[in-house]
C-alpha cells in the first residue's frame, strides 16, 4: 500500500464512521445562508461533532477575467467581488496599484476614501448585526437595523451615486468631491447613527434572550486564534490587538487613528460589541476626517500603463484583512492579481468553533464570522478521494477541462 | 339545529374565521412593532390575505418525498387539523354552556392538547427528512418540559370553580374572573401557550435559520395549507382557552334583558377578549428572541413548574 493510499484510507476512515443518519446538511441552499456554501455537519444527537466546510459554489473566475481587462476596468471588476465590502476592493487594487508607480494622490482624495472606507464599515456592520437578530429569531432587532442602516445607504448614494457598487475610488483619486450640503447631511446622520448605536448597545446586552443566545457561545481561545489565524473583529474578540488600518496605515489613516477594541471573552456577545464600538469609532472617524479635510482636487491623471513590479497590499475591509498581491508586467493589462479575502481566514476558526455546540448554534457562530462566500470562492480543488487540496490557475484548468473531455471522461 | 351551530356558529366556520383574523392581527402587529406596514393589498386593510394565501397554498401541488410514510403524511394533515377544531367546540361563547358540553370536558380538551402535538411529531417524523427527525426530537423535549406547567396552571381555575367542564367554569367566573385570584396561573399558561404554538421564543421546532421549516419541512401544497390553518386555529383555540379559564369567558355587564340581544354582547365580550389574548401572544412573540432547546427545558422545569404549583398551593389556600 502506497503511502497516499494509506492517507486516503486514514481520511475516508473518518468519515465512514458516522451513519448518514448523523449527518445534517447545511447548505448549499439553506435560509440562514445568503450564498451557497456547503457545511456537512456531523451531529451526535444536538451535539456537533464535526464540521466539514466546501467551498467553490459561487466561484466566478474573477482572478482570471482581471488578466483580461485593462487596469482601470479591472476596479470594476474587484467591485464586484462582493456587494457589500465593494468599497474595500476597489481601495486596495486601486492603493495597490498606484504603489506601483511614483504618481502622488491628492490629500483630499485619500481622506475622501477613508470617508466612504469608514461609511461602508458602519453599514457592513449594521447589516451583520440585523442578520444576528435573524438567526436568533429575532426578526423585530433585524428590521430595525436595517432600517437604521437604510440612512448610511443614502448617504453612500448621495455621495458617490451609488448604494452597492460605489466606483468611488479609481487610479488616481476619487471620481466625485463632496459638497457643503453633503458634509452637513454627514454631520447630522453620523450623529444619529451613533445614537441609535448606543441604544443597540445597551440592548444586546440586556435583552435576556439575545444574551442567552450569545453569551458564551463559540468561544475562541488566545490558543485556537494564533493556530487558524483568523482576521478582523473575530481575531480582535480573541484578544488580539491587531488592526491594518493602525499597523500599516494606507489612504489617511496615518492623520485619522482608529482606536482598536479587543475583548477576550471570545464569544458571540464580544462580538457584538467589538462591531458596535467600532462602529461608533468610524462614526468619529468621520466627523474628524471632515474636520480636517484638506481643500485641493480630488483626482489627478494617471497612466494607463503601469511599471513592471509586484505589489503587496493589504487594506482593513469590515470582515478583516484583505489582501491584494498586483503584479504589472508593464502593459495596458495586469499580469496577474492574486486576492485573499478575510472570509477565507475566517471559515476554518468557524468550523472550530462550532465542535462541541448545540446544532442551534450554527448559524449564529458559522455566520458570526460574517462569511462572503462569494468573495472567499478561489480556483481550489478539493479532491475527497484522494485527500489532496491544490490550487490551479485558470489556465491550467482550461488545458485540464479540454484533456478530461478528450480522454472521454466526460462522457458518462 | 345543533348540527348548524356545530358547523357554523359558534362552531367551526366563525372559528376558522377568527383564525384567518389573527393571521392577519399577528402579521399587522409585528409589522408595525418593526416599522413596516404588513398586509395592506388583498381586501381592506389586507384582511383578506391570510384567505389568499391559504387559497393560494391549497391549490398548489403537493409534493410527497420518496421516503415518507404515504398513508400518515395523506392523511395525517386533516386528523391533525382535527384536533383544535374539535376541542375548540367546547369553548363557551355565546352564554354559560357550549355546544356540546360535558361535565368533564375540560379533561378532553387537555387530552385535544396533547394530541395535537402527537400529530404533529407523527407528521414530522412520516416526511422522514433530516430537518423534520430534529425538529420532532425538539418538539418532544419541548413537549414534556411545557406540559406539566400547562396542566398545573389550568387546574388552578378548575378548582377555584370546584368544577371539570369549562361551562362550570365560566358560570363561576360571573362575579370576579380568575385572573384575580390565579394571576401567576395565568402568565405561565401563556408562555406555556407559546410553546405549544412554537412562537418565539419557543419556535425551536421550526426555526427557520437552523432546521428549514422544522417537521414541516417536507409538506407542500394542499397539506401545508391545513397545518398552517390548523397552527393558525390552535391559536385562536388557546386564547379563547386562556379567555374561558381566567378572563370569565362571555361574562360581562348584563345590559339586555332580551335573551337573543344578550347573546350578541356576550360574543362581543367574548371577542373582544379573545383579541386582547391574542395581541398580548404577538406582542411578546414579536419582542423576543428565540432561545435553545436546553435553556428551554430548564426554564420550564426549574422556575415554572414551582411556580405555577405555588400558584396551586395558594389556589387551594384560597378555597
Amino acid at each position: 500500500m502506497s503511502e497516499e493510499e494509506k492517507e486516503r484510507r486514514e481520511v475516508g476512515a473518518g468519515l465512514m464512521e458516522y451513519s448518514p443518519e448523523n449527518l445534517v446538511p447545511f447548505g448549499p441552499v439553506h435560509p440562514s445562508l445568503k450564498e451557497p456554501e456547503y457545511f456537512k455537519l456531523i451531529l451526535e444527537g444536538e451535539k456537533i461533532v464535526e464540521v466539514h466546510p466546501r467551498i467553490g459554489y459561487v466561484h466566478r473566475g474573477i482572478e482570471r477575467a482581471a488578466q483580461d481587462r485593462t487596469w482601470v476596468k479591472n476596479i470594476y471588476l474587484f467591485e464586484r467581488i462582493c456587494g457589500i465590502c465593494s468599497f474595500a476592493h476597489s481601495l486596495a487594487y486601486t492603493e495597490g496599484t498606484e504603489s506601483l508607480t511614483e504618481f502622488q494622490i491628492p490629500v483630499r482624495a485619500k481622506y475622501l476614501r477613508v470617508l466612504i472606507a469608514e461609511l461602508e464599515r458602519i453599514h457592513s456592520h449594521l447589516l451583520w448585526l440585523g442578520l444576528v437578530g435573524y438567526w436568533t429569531g429575532f426578526d423585530t432587532l433585524f428590521m430595525w437595523i436595517w432600517k437604521d442602516r437604510e440612512h448610511v445607504l443614502d448617504l453612500l448614494e448621495a455621495i458617490t451615486g451609488n448604494r452597492v457598487h460605489k466606483s468611488f475610488s479609481t487610479l488616481g483619486g476619487v471620481r466625485k468631491d463632496l459638497t457643503p450640503a453633503l458634509v452637513s447631511k454627514l454631520e447630522e446622520e453620523t450623529k444619529f447613527i451613533t445614537e441609535r448605536v448606543k441604544y443597540y448597545e445597551t440592548l444586546v446586552h440586556s435583552e435576556e434572550t439575545l444574551v442567552s443566545r450569545t453569551r458564551g457561545v463559540g468561544r475562541l481561545t488566545k490558543e485556537i486564534a494564533e493556530r487558524l489565524c483568523p482576521v478582523g473583529p473575530l481575531l480582535r474578540c480573541s484578544g488580539i490587538d491587531r488592526d491594518v488600518r493602525k499597523e500599516d496605515p494606507y489612504a489617511a489613516y496615518e492623520f485619522i487613528q482608529p482606536e482598536v477594541k479587543t475583548s477576550n471573552a471570545g464569544d458571540i456577545e464580544s462580538l457584538l460589541s467589538i462591531r458596535l464600538a467600532e462602529v461608533t469609532d468610524s462614526c468619529r472617524m468621520i466627523s474628524e476626517a471632515l474636520d480636517r479635510l484638506p481643500e485641493g482636487p480630488v483626482r489627478v491623471p494617471f497612466p494607463r500603463i503601469i511599471p513592471r513590479g509586484d505589489a503587496f497590499f493589504h487594506v482593513e475591509a469590515p470582515r478583516g484583512e484583505l489582501f491584494y498581491f498586483i503584479r504589472s508586467n508593464g502593459t495596458p493589462k495586469p499580469e496577474r492579481v492574486k486576492i485573499r479575502t478575510p472570509t477565507l481566514a475566517n471559515l476554518l476558526t468557524a468550523a472550530e468553533m462550532l465542535k462541541g455546540r448545540p446544532l442551534a448554534d450554527v448559524p449564529v457562530v458559522l455566520t458570526g464570522i460574517d462569511p462572503c462566500f462569494g468573495c472567499m470562492d478561489r480556483v481550489t480543488v478539493i479532491d475527497v478521494d484522494k485527500s489532496k487540496k491544490w490550487s490551479v490557475s485558470g489556465e491550467e484548468l482550461r488545458v485540464y477541462g479540454i484533456e478530461y473531455y478528450r480522454r472521454g471522461a466526460g462522457k458518462r | 339545529m345543533q348540527l348548524l351551530q356545530l358547523l357554523v356558529f359558534p362552531g367551526l366556520t366563525f372559528f376558522v374565521w377568527i383564525a384567518f383574523a389573527f393571521e392577519w392581527l399577528e402579521r399587522k402587529t409585528a409589522a408595525r412593532m418593526q416599522g413596516r406596514v404588513g398586509p395592506m393589498i388583498a381586501g381592506p386593510f389586507g384582511l383578506l390575505q391570510p384567505v389568499a394565501d391559504f387559497l393560494k397554498l391549497a391549490s398548489k401541488e403537493q409534493i410527497i418525498p420518496k421516503h415518507s410514510e404515504k398513508f400518515v403524511l395523506t392523511w395525517g394533515p386533516p386528523l391533525y387539523f382535527a384536533a383544535p377544531a374539535i376541542g375548540i367546540i367546547f369553548i363557551p361563547v355565546i352564554g354559560n354552556e357550549s355546544i356540546i358540553g360535558h361535565p368533564l370536558d375540560l379533561l378532553f380538551v387537555l387530552f385535544v392538547l396533547a394530541f395535537s402535538t402527537l400529530m404533529a411529531s407523527l407528521l414530522g417524523y412520516s416526511a422522514a427528512g433530516r430537518y423534520s427527525t430534529i425538529a420532532v426530537g425538539r418538539l418532544v423535549v419541548q413537549y414534556t418540559s411545557y406540559e406539566i406547567p400547562l396542566i398545573l396552571s389550568v387546574i388552578s381555575p378548575a378548582i377555584l370553580a370546584g368544577n371539570l367542564s369549562l361551562g362550570g367554569i365560566v358560570s363561576a367566573q360571573s362575579n370576579y374572573w380568575f385572573i384575580l385570584s390565579a394571576p401567576i396561573g395565568f402568565a405561565v399558561f401563556i408562555i406555556a401557550s407559546l410553546a405549544e404554538l412554537e412562537k418565539p421564543p419557543f419556535d425551536i421546532p421550526s426555526a427557520k435559520t437552523e432546521i428549514v421549516g422544522g417537521w414541516m419541512t417536507d409538506f407542500s401544497g394542499n397539506a401545508l395549507a391545513y397545518v398552517k390553518l390548523t397552527k393558525n386555529l390552535s391559536y385562536v383555540f388557546l386564547s379563547a382557552l386562556a379567555v374561558t379559564l381566567f378572563l370569565g369567558g362571555p361574562n360581562g355587564p348584563v345590559l339586555f334583558h332580551q335573551i337573543i340581544l344578550q347573546y350578541v354582547m356576550n360574543t362581543i365580550y367574548f371577542m373582544v377578549k379573545l383579541f386582547s389574548v391574542g395581541f398580548l401572544i404577538f406582542v411578546v412573540k414579536t419582542a423576543l428572541a428565540r432561545i435553545r432547546i436546553d435553556q428551554a427545558a430548564e426554564l420550564f422545569w426549574t422556575i415554572l413548574t414551582p411556580l405555577s404549583l405555588a400558584q396551586l398551593g395558594l389556589v387551594i389556600l384560597l378555597r
